[in-house]
């Protein structure tokens, strides 16, 4: 064994054994993700929305879009994330193509608008492991489409500001209601 | 400066009804995709009882189209001829992309996906048409 490689083998050794210690973070009994909640509470998924339903849904986000002259991308997802209906505005910036599709997926797959993201995320440093999870976009404008108490599928808006999106993808999402 | 014609989202809407009149009646179930022509996504349709692969596959074989201004059946029918070196360009080789051609120039591509390839280029065509383009 050279000297070279007798050395790595040492170092490898060494990471090794201070691993135990990596193990033994304390908890923080500040952090809120500690606790630990007796209930999960959850809205259901329900059959996926039909392309009559998405229509409804993305022409009344495009209606109110354009009465208010706000250029953008409109997508409708199944529950699963899988794209239904999509619609890019004239003059929508490009790169809201793929955001909206994402905001819209990460809706449906995560239950939840994507504002819940952005907002703890800006609650600080016990929040910031959410952007290591799965396909997470911390950005509003994805909100998930009910019927019946069950989720059919979500919106995602992209092209202005993350509070005009917001509010596009939310009038979209009513016309489900 | 050059100019060149480019796609309304009122452009794709027509495309895209005309598209969709086509596979309703033929009772065909697909997704349409309307792209511009730098690939990027206009406008989609998912009929009902399509699945998550006819989604991707429409936009892919539109993209393919749009991109490299020819029909997807051309780059499925070179390779079927034995220029396999072709299966390693960023395209999807299988019919059912067309560009949507005027005045020589690309303005887009629509892609189909849902029954077999040569009915989605049927639908595609049966969508372009629909803008009355010469080309």
């Amino acid at each position: 064994m050279s000297l070279k490689s007798a050395l790595t083998v040492a170092a490898a050794g060494a990471l090794f054994a201070a691993g135990v210690t990596f193990a033994q973070v304390p908890p923080d009994p500040n952090n809120p993700n500690e606790a630990v909640p007796e209930k999960h509470t959850y809205t259901p998924y329900g059959e996926t929305i039909t392309l009559a339903q998405a229509k409804k849904v993305a022409d009344a986000a495009l209606a109110d879009a354009t009465k208010r002259e706000w250029q953008m991308c409109i997508a409708v997802v199944g529950p699963t994330g899988d794209l239904i209906y999509f619609e890019k505005m004239d003059q929508c910036q490009f790169a809201s193509v793929s955001i909206a599709q994402h905001k819209a997926r990460t809706a449906a797959r995560y239950r939840r608008p994507t504002v819940v993201f952005e907002r703890l995320l800006g609650k600080g440093a016990f929040f910031s492991y959410l952007p290591t999870l799965d396909d997470v976009i911390a950005s509003r404008g994805g909100n998930p489409i009910i019927v019946g108490g069950k989720i059919i599928g979500a919106i995602g808006v992209s092209g202005g500001t993350g509070s005009q999106d917001d509010v596009i993808s939310q009038a979209g999402a009513a016309a489900m209601k | 400066m050059n100019s060149k014609p480019c796609l309304t989202l009122e452009d794709c809407r027509k495309i895209g009804a005309a598209a969709m009149a086509e596979a309703r009646k033929n009772k065909w179930s697909v997704v349409i995709a309307v792209l511009d022509d730098g690939g990027h996504l206009r406008w989609l349709e998912a009929m009902d009882g399509t699945t998550p692969f006819n989604s991707q596959v429409a936009v892919e074989k539109g993209r393919s189209a749009a991109v490299s201004r020819r029909t997807t059946k051309s780059w499925e029918d070179r390779i079927a001829a034995g220029r396999n070196a072709l299966l390693n360009m960023p395209v999807l080789p299988i019919q059912g992309g067309v560009p949507i051609m005027t005045g020589g120039e690309c303005v887009g591509a629509v892609g189909v996906s849902g029954v077999q390839s040569h009915e989605d280029e049927q639908i595609a065509n049966a969508g372009i048409a629909a803008l009355g383009l010469k080309s």
